[in-house]
């Protein structure tokens, strides 16, 4: 088995379809909505379609958690022993087992919610995040970009469990939520500690990571403001290992990621 | 064709629908609901609605049925702007049931779908979808209904009592209909502030 | 009550355990690093897996049995020093080439295609022959000097039976047809070849040595 699997190679059964996010963000439509008042983005169980909504959000989880699954896993494979320490593979081990089990809480709460798996496509930019050859920025891209982004969606969506009433989403939001918050640690500790003698590894590190985390704010998917479904957690964010400063960083990513989104598709459907 | 329908757009910009396709669909999802030949049909779609927004209304009058639907309502949630030909023809076939309750189904007395509450539509979606499972030959997906309905309706006994009933019931009536959802009023011990009893609409007013 | 002072024996009645064992310090402490060393690729390789099998509950297995493994590996890195060996990556090694040329096999296959050939090669070569290789060690070592292994062989040998469970039934459902039987034995013929090689997987020895003809015993034996 070869080391660094490419995204395209992720293996999957006949039920899943991929997409690209440029299709996403490239959408002709994008620019018709973004032209009207449809309210706010947040979303709640009051809101119009709300139910699909949450189906459709609950089923892109389902596929970064097999991402997150699959990411890990490969950071326990890719490195040499003289690459990596012990003791971050077995932490990778060890959220194989929590992603693992993340995807079986996912698949439940999709039979719960009547959403079949695979019955929405799916985008490969989770498992992208994981494809760094120094394990220090992989770390950064996926624990700290890719599960801060867990932690702020499980927190929308326990809340929306939480409104809403439904006993069993709220349930594994929580859980999930408790899991994800050691990860995001797990990547703060490890930054700190690879790179306490490095300042120029850890700044490449960094960097890595805000262009993840540009990437997870989706065009204004995630941020702080009614215009972004996925609401920025803070509380947990700093439980996480997160500074005051670094949350700011990324609440501003995330205005700069919706401006650039918004630029983009206008700049797509412009008269050529 | 057996049924005068007509398609709004008449060709779809912003996504890759054939709208001829489309038209097709409705017309087979008319004659398998019953839709009458003497009644005409109006379909308006918003394309720029994508999926997962799915939403659609129902209006009527006598020889006349007209719809709006969100285009998620028919776009393949596997492949983006692209028609689901089966998701299409249930949706399409549920709208026209409901359209059918509005011109002499019992219905004829409901208001507008902009006036009914989120609970009043989420048990009339349950019966319009339940009585296209019990005729067959439609894709239903019964756990996403159910899922649907317990957010507008909530998450209790009584709440699924009453969504088994509507399930299975062979007719109903809009003043049966406000019944049950005094019933499930009653029964929604969610605070005030949680309930969806606020109405929003995506469709442009 | 009893009178609590009166004196009472340091092995109660029923405990028949005795000081003798196969292993000394040195040999306990080889075997460690040889487990740590199978267990640590072990680990990488099924977590490399996840993401190369398409069907889905294999894929969720494999991410939690790499961790089963990982935690075995870090027990034996806990249990290197209490051996006598500060520096744990001395002895954090194959046992033979042979044993390297085995584990770089078991991990070679790829493609999504080959699910049957990595399952047989960790669920019916390499499990199976480490359950045999601990439990050696669990029943040889002295039950009194080398215990804290032994509680670490428990736990671990719990873990290893479950697994080669689950890893056999899913290998069962998955193979449907004769020509599928067909690979799944010619892969571990092949695996077993290399691991024959190797003399069992802690090397020759790995099970004991074979009865002596001339009916002399092991020295220390008690099992
Ligand atoms: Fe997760
Ligand atoms: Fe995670």
């Amino acid at each position: 088995m070869k080391k660094n699997l490419p995204p395209s190679e992720l293996a999957r059964d006949s039920r899943f379809v991929r997409s690209t996010i440029m299709d996403a963000i490239m959408d002709p439509r994008n620019q018709a909505l973004a032209e009207r008042d449809l309210g706010s983005a947040k979303l709640q169980p009051g809101r119009p379609a709300a139910a699909d909504r949450a189906r459709n959000l609950m089923h892109g989880i389902f596929t970064g958690e097999i991402q997150a699954l699959e990411g890990a896993g490969r950071t326990t494979f890719d490195f040499d022993d003289d690459e990596a320490p012990f003791a971050l593979k077995l932490d990778m081990a060890r959220q194989c087992w929590d992603e693992s089990r993340h995807v079986e809480i996912s698949v439940k709460l999709g039979e719960w919610m009547g959403t079949e798996i695979g019955e929405y496509n799916e985008a490969t930019f989770l498992y992208e995040a994981a494809c760094a050859t120094d394990p220090i920025l992989r770390l950064c891209g996926v624990n700290r970009a890719l599960e801060g982004l867990a932690i702020d969606v499980f927190n929308t969506m326990r809340e929306f469990g939480d409104i809403s009433g439904d006993p069993v989403l709220e349930f594994c939001e929580d859980w999930m939520l408790a899991d994800e918050v050691t990860h995001v640690k797990m990547g703060s500790d490890w930054l700190r500690r690879l790179t306490e003698n490095d300042p120029e590894r850890r700044e490449r590190a960094l960097e890595f990571q805000r262009g993840v985390d540009k990437l997870f704010s989706l065009g204004g998917f995630r941020g702080e403001t009614d215009e972004n479904p996925i609401q920025l957690a803070r509380k947990l964010r700093a439980m996480a290992g997160f500074s005051t400063d670094e949350i700011d960083e990324i609440s501003e990513i995330s205005v700069q990621a919706q401006e650039d989104a918004r630029a983009m598709s206008a700049g797509a459907s412009a008269p050529s | 064709m057996s049924h005068a329908i007509s398609l709004t757009p008449e060709a779809f910009t912003l996504v890759k629908f054939d709208a001829a396709e489309l038209l097709a669909i409705a017309e087979d999802a008319a004659t398998a609901v019953g839709v009458p030949d003497d009644v005409s049909i109006a379909i308006d779609v918003d394309e720029a609605l994508p999926g997962p927004l799915i939403a659609s209304a129902a209006e009527a009058v006598p020889g006349k049925l007209s719809f709006w639907f969100s285009g998620g309502s028919f776009e393949d949630p596997k492949r983006l702007a692209m028609l689901q030909p089966e998701m299409s023809r249930t949706e399409l076939a549920a709208a026209f049931l409901r359209g059918r309750d509005r011109l002499d189904g019992g219905f004829e007395d409901a208001p507008p779908d902009g006036e009914i509450s989120e609970r009043q539509r989420a048990i009339w979606d349950v019966y319009a979808e339940g009585r296209l499972a019990q005729q067959g030959g439609f894709l239903i997906n019964e756990p996403r209904r159910r899922y649907s309905y317990r957010l507008r309706c909530g998450f209790s006994d009584v709440a699924d009592a009453e969504y088994d009933r509507v399930w299975k019931a062979p007719s109903l009536s809009w003043t049966e209909l406000e019944e049950i959802e005094g019933r499930l009023a009653g029964a929604d011990t969610r605070p005030e502030a949680r309930k969806p009893l606020r109405h929003e609409s995506l469709r442009p007013s | 009550m009893a009178d609590p002072r009166k004196p009472r024996p340091a092995f109660a009645p029923w405990d028949r355990r005795e000081i003798p064992g196969l292993f000394d310090v040195d040999e306990s402490a080889r075997r460690v690093g040889i487990y740590k060393w199978i267990e640590m690729r072990l680990f990488e390789t099924l977590g490399g897996w996840v993401a190369t099998v398409p069907e889905l509950d294999v894929k969720l297995v494999l991410g939690r049995h790499c961790y089963h493994h990982a935690w075995h590996a870090e027990l034996w890195d806990k249990r290197l020093p209490e051996l006598r060996e500060m520096n744990t990556t001395r002895l954090t090694v194959p046992a033979n080439d042979a044993m390297n040329e085995f584990m770089e096999s078991i991990r070679e296959p790829e493609a999504p295609e080959l699910t049957i050939e990595k399952l047989v090669g960790v669920y019916r070569v390499l499990i199976p022959r480490k359950i045999a290789a601990y439990t050696y060690h669990l029943n040889a070592t002295s039950r009194i000097t080398d215990a804290p292994t032994q509680r670490s062989l428990g736990f671990i040998l719990q873990d290893e039976h479950d697994d080669w469970t689950e890893g056999e039934m899913l290998l069962q459902s998955l193979i449907e047809t004769e020509d599928e039987v067909d690979r799944a034995s010619r892969r571990q013929v092949a695996l077993e070849k290399i691991v024959l090689r190797a003399g069992g997987i802690t090397g020759p020895g790995t099970l004991g040595d074979a009865p002596d003809s001339s009916g002399a015993q092991v020295e220390g034996a008690t099992v």
